[in-house]
């Protein structure tokens, strides 16, 4: 860049300070520019002068809900995020959390949850892709190695109105999702599904990754001091860029039209899953070179608001400017605007900082050594600017001046104070007489897309690439990982949200999504040590909904401080999340409140972990968690055609109690399966640990049951709980660790070979049920629904 | 003297994604490994064996394993087989020594007689992934059966979606069978091959999990033996830390391979 181009001034101001409203609001329809009026504004009292379209369109995405958390920042500050086990909280592209110190160096498993909702929805396979992609890079560019990732889908009625559409979809997003994992070689360890009416016009498809670190090795997404002393250059690496994905953070933010779903396909981004997997390479190899070097360096991926965000965030996050030529910019379509290249989503690229004496080598382990420009079309590594100590963000493009705003400016965002109105649940639980056959109803449960075996869609995932597998999805409540080859240390992930409790409460549905997360870690034995949370909602503007996000919000900051991490009052520290507001059709109907769960869980040894196979005749079963009339939200109610009102209500004390002392009755060693109770209740939880994950299994169970409560009610009230399996020899040391924990257990039962789920109520037998009928209905229920 | 380990080289086309955990499975059965880019340019006669991993090399352009089967190297890599030299190719690897006819290459003509189909699969279409069993059904020591009995059975992942051995000429089937060229077959777990799924689980022919060249140095195998190398990794195992770390039912393949190189080195 010559020094006259710098020296240059403004050009192609538009006089929005001048335009009539009207005009003003054409001119913005015009541009596809979605910011209000009052919004356009107040740009000239932060630029000294009119904006160029080029920063129109810059902040039009810096002040989209999505990029700027407007709605939802103020609220989100509630959550707890600190704990002596955070090494990197909420604030960069992933959080981290501790893992242990393994010879002598402590170690960081580094996580994000993001959602790719809109674009599934629009686009399925190529949406649930580029959800994959992009978290991917969130964790790879904290200088970790990808080791998993977890997928929260919640989808349509397969048998409702939308019936065709909404198997297309989830077929498509679980294609797109192995389709991209697979080929990068990233294991899925988690995941889980619901199908519900609500999400008809909204599937939400999330999307968890977990990456792992030394903490010396960290790099974070922001120009280092050192650029205070030496000159440092941009350089952006990966695919050309294109138009694709242009504006996908304002489209992340608005309502979707059917109508305009066709406009909208263009604002997906286009998935390659090849060049990540090249890419990811060529970025470990300059990973080893900085490390060696000791090179001081940032790092970031570039997402929502493609170079624009990623490069104003590297520098504003440190107090530098940016100066960039767009020019520099390679690109695979000719005539781009300058607003275009510089805020387009393009997949597959990132945005490094690095000293300029160091540019060289890096683009040669980029542009030769993995020979980008060969094996992918257009793809490289090149300088794109430089980091300046003025801290302004100045875009040139064909020899002029497009953007010289104040870095801050740009990066700030706008907050808003969101009117909030409680909304009514008006529906009571509905009046079903007792069942006269239970064995039909178990049977409809089990059968239910919600509760039937995952293994369907897991089998399109590889869950065994990088040879870390212990427990895959649906082989326990959590998946449990080997994360260090030479070491016991286990990790554990689990992924929850049960959205109709949200629709009955919005607090209690938090609050159980939390609760069951952690639990589903506990029942592997691994210690929840942190949460993410998705956060998926309504229209904002819409007081009702953002009733509902504040509920939510509530009730994850209580559970998470309440069911406080083991044997301390610390909380579970939030580390990473995601808001995702506007899921909700044109019609008006939102989903239901979806806050998604990530909980990571950490054991000394993963060898303790425990799956929920029933493995020995003759082993007692021990229930944890009395049985109460919590039936609202429940998959017996559904079956019925009911929501219901009596959603769970857990007590934190209770539950911490629960989750720490199944902790530690696993960590004695003598737990030899152990399950969680949720959807479908504890008859189903009976059943699946009897069928187990493949439908292998070959032992029955006899449970006996003594209470006042209707057998409906204990059979299908999806009170939170555990199931344990214990050898009768072993039983009194696991009742020792509940009493010392002040926590009822309450001895149900039997483990038989008669290979039948026997279950009697006050001495009266309820059910008996073939294993071979109860794995029919269990194995086919999903694809049944997907078919 | 005490001889120095056996070398792999882990062969790194673009698009791979298996190299580390086949590293890692290398040195897990005392040999050493490194792992090679394809444009590294240096010579490959330094090693004493070679494993092509899994993954999309090339991208499956054109098909799985067309590219790369095409690629400068692979014209390094037949010369260091006809030394004898053992080379293993996994999934996308066995696609690759499939398509450049390393495999099976009954006369020595490097014949392209064999292709890697699309799975046949009721249950899910495309890629699958899942456990099966295998078992040596080559009555002949090759370079990957010295550590297992005839009709051994191991458990083994398998991670792909065009794993099918088909040919178009099935009296070839007779002529491996007699060459002993059959490696491995899929089977249950008391050993029974029952040519259907889910014991065969993507409809190859005759059960054919691996093939190998009539010598016996050459693999192409679909099943992931590196992400089988700890008991801990086969589903539902159960058994203390020391236990779940002892040697898996893939790494007897690898100790083979070691083993192998070991006395090729004595001779």
């Amino acid at each position: 860049m010559s020094s006259d181009i710098e020296n240059q001034t403004i050009s192609g101001t538009i006089p929005v300070s001048d335009m009539p409203d009207d005009e003003l609001s054409r001119f913005l329809k015009e541009n596809s520019i979605s910011l209000t009026l009052e919004e356009v504004r107040s740009l000239p009292e932060k630029l000294g002068r009119n904006p160029t379209l080029t920063e129109l369109h810059i902040f039009n995405i810096q002040w989209s809900e999505h990029s700027s958390y407007k709605s939802s920042k103020k609220l989100l500050k509630q959550l707890p995020t600190e704990s002596p086990k955070v090494i990197l909280g909420p604030k960069e592209d992933s959080g981290i959390v501790e893992l242990g110190t393994f010879k002598g160096k402590r170690y960081g498993i580094v996580v994000s949850h993001e959602s790719h909702n809109h674009p599934s929805q629009v686009v399925p396979y190529e949406g649930a892709a580029t959800g994959v992609g992009g978290i991917l890079r969130d964790v790879l560019c904290m200088g970790a190695e990808v080791i998993a990732t977890g997928d929260p889908l919640r989808f349509g009625d397969p048998f409702g109105k939308n019936k065709d559409r909404t198997r297309y979809i989830a077929n498509a997003v679980v294609d797109g999702i192995a389709s991209y994992g697979n080929a990068v070689g990233i294991p899925v360890l988690a995941g889980d599904v619901y199908f519900d009416a609500c999400f008809d016009d909204n599937c939400l498809v999330n999307v968890v990754s977990l990456g792992l670190v030394k903490e010396e090795d960290i790099i974070h997404s922001y120009v280092p001091k050192e650029a205070a002393e030496e000159e440092y250059e941009v350089v952006l690496v990966g695919k050309a860029t294109d138009n694709s994905g242009f504006g996908g953070a304002a489209f992340a933010s608005l309502i979707l039209d059917e109508e305009e779903a066709e406009i909208n396909k263009g604002a997906v981004q286009v998935p390659d899953p090849f060049l990540k997997n090249m890419l990811i390479k060529a970025t470990r190899r300059a990973f080893e070179v900085i490390r060696e070097k000791k090179i001081k360096v940032g790092f970031k991926d570039l997402g929502a608001g493609g170079i624009m965000c990623a490069t104003s965030e590297l520098g504003s996050a440190a107090g530098f400017g940016m100066e960039l030529d767009l020019d520099k910019v390679h690109v695979s379509m000719h005539n781009l605007p300058p607003y275009v290249i510089a805020c387009s989503e393009t997949q597959e690229r990132f945005a490094w900082v690095v000293p300029k004496s160091f540019t060289q080598e890096l683009l040669k382990i980029y542009n030769e050594d993995y020979d980008l420009p060969n094996i992918a079309e257009g793809a490289k590594a090149t300088v794109i600017g430089k980091v300046t100590r003025e801290k302004n963000y100045v875009l040139f493009h064909n020899g002029q001046k497009v953007c010289d705003a104040p870095i801050d400016e740009v990066t700030s965002g706008v907050l808003y104070d969101r009117e909030q109105k409680p909304m009514e649940w008006n529906e009571k639980d509905p009046d079903i007489p007792e069942p006269v056959h239970y064995k039909e109803i178990i049977l409809k449960i089990l059968r239910h897309p919600t509760v039937a075996s995952k293994a369907d869609i897991y089998k399109h995932y590889d869950t065994e690439v990088q040879g870390r597998a212990v427990f895959r999805p649906g082989e326990a409540d959590a998946g449990v990982m080997a994360p260090l080859p030479d070491e016991k240390v286990g990790v554990a992930l689990s992924v929850d949200s049960n959205p109709k409790y949200g629709r009955i409460s919005p607090y209690w549905g938090a609050v159980n999504a939390v609760f069951e997360a952690m639990r589903n870690v506990a029942a592997t034995g691994a210690v929840p040590t942190a949460i993410t949370d998705c956060l998926n909602y309504g229209n904002p503007e819409k007081p009702e909904a953002f009733w509902q996000f504040a509920e939510g919000v509530r009730g994850i900051s209580d559970a998470a401080r309440k069911i406080s991490y083991y044997n301390t009052d610390l909380p579970v520290p939030v580390v990473s999340g995601n808001v995702s507001f506007y899921n909700e059709s044109a019609a008006g109907k939102a989903v239901d409140p979806s806050p998604v769960i990530a909980c990571i869980g950490v054991m000394d040894d993963f060898s303790k972990a425990r799956g929920i196979q029933l493995l020995r005749e003759g082993s007692y079963l021990f229930l944890v968690g009395e049985r109460k009339h919590e039936l609202g939200g429940s998959i017996y109610y559904e079956i019925h055609g009911g929501t219901g009102s009596s959603v769970p209500k857990p007590d934190f004390e209770t539950a911490k109690k629960q989750i720490w002392s199944v902790i530690d009755a696993i960590s004695t060693g003598k737990v030899l399966a152990s399950h969680d109770i949720s959807d479908g209740g504890l008859a189903a939880a009976l059943a699946e640990m009897a069928i187990g994950p493949e439908g292998k299994g070959n032992l029955g169970v006899e449970v006996q049951l003594n209470d006042d409560l209707p057998t409906s009610t204990v059979l299908f009230s999806e009170s939170p709980g555990f199931i344990l399996e214990v050898s009768p020899e072993d039983a009194r040391e696991i009742e020792k660790v509940f009493s010392r924990h002040g926590v009822d257990v309450f001895k149900i039962g039997e483990v038989t070979s008669s290979q039948k789920i026997t279950i009697k109520h006050n001495e009266k037998e309820v059910c008996s049920i073939p294993l071979e009928e109860a794995k029919e209905a269990w194995l086919n229920g999903l694809s049944e629904a997907l078919k | 003297m005490l001889m120095s380990k056996p070398k792999i080289a882990i062969l790194q086309f673009p698009g791979v994604n298996c190299e580390y955990e086949s590293k890692l499975a290398c040195e897990q059965a005392g040999m050493e490994a490194e792992i090679y880019r394809w444009n590294s340019g240096e010579p490959l006669d330094t090693y004493d064996g070679f494993l092509l991993p899994g993954g999309w090399s090339y991208e499956d352009r054109v098909r799985a394993g067309a590219i790369a089967a095409k690629d400068p190297l692979l014209e390094q890599l037949r010369e260091q087989a006809a030394l004898g030299k053992p080379v293993i190719g996994i999934c996308n690897g066995a696609q690759i020594l499939v398509e450049s006819g390393l495999i099976p290459n009954i006369d020595n003509t490097l014949r392209v007689d064999f292709a890697l189909a699309p799975n046949i699969n009721p249950r899910v279409s495309g890629y699958y992934c899942t456990w099966i069993h295998v078992m040596n059904s080559s009555k002949k020591q090759t370079a990957f059966n010295r550590t297992m009995k005839y009709e051994e059975v191991l458990p083994l992942p398998i991670a792909h979606g065009e794993g099918r051995f088909v040919t178009r000429n099935k009296e070839l089937i007779d002529t491996l069978i007699k060459n002993d060229q059959i490696a491995f077959r899929y089977c249950n777990e008391e050993g029974n091959v029952i040519n259907e799924f889910p014991v065969n689980p993507n409809g190859s022919l005759y059960s054919i999990a691996a093939l190998t060249n009539p010598e016996g140095n050459v693999m192409a195998i679909m099943p992931h033996p590196e992400r089988a190398m700890e008991k801990r990794q086969v589903p539902g195992f159960q058994g203390s830390y020391e236990e779940s770390r002892q040697h898996g039912p893939g790494s007897k393949i690898f100790f083979s391979m070691k083993e192998y190189i070991e006395e090729r080195r004595k001779k």
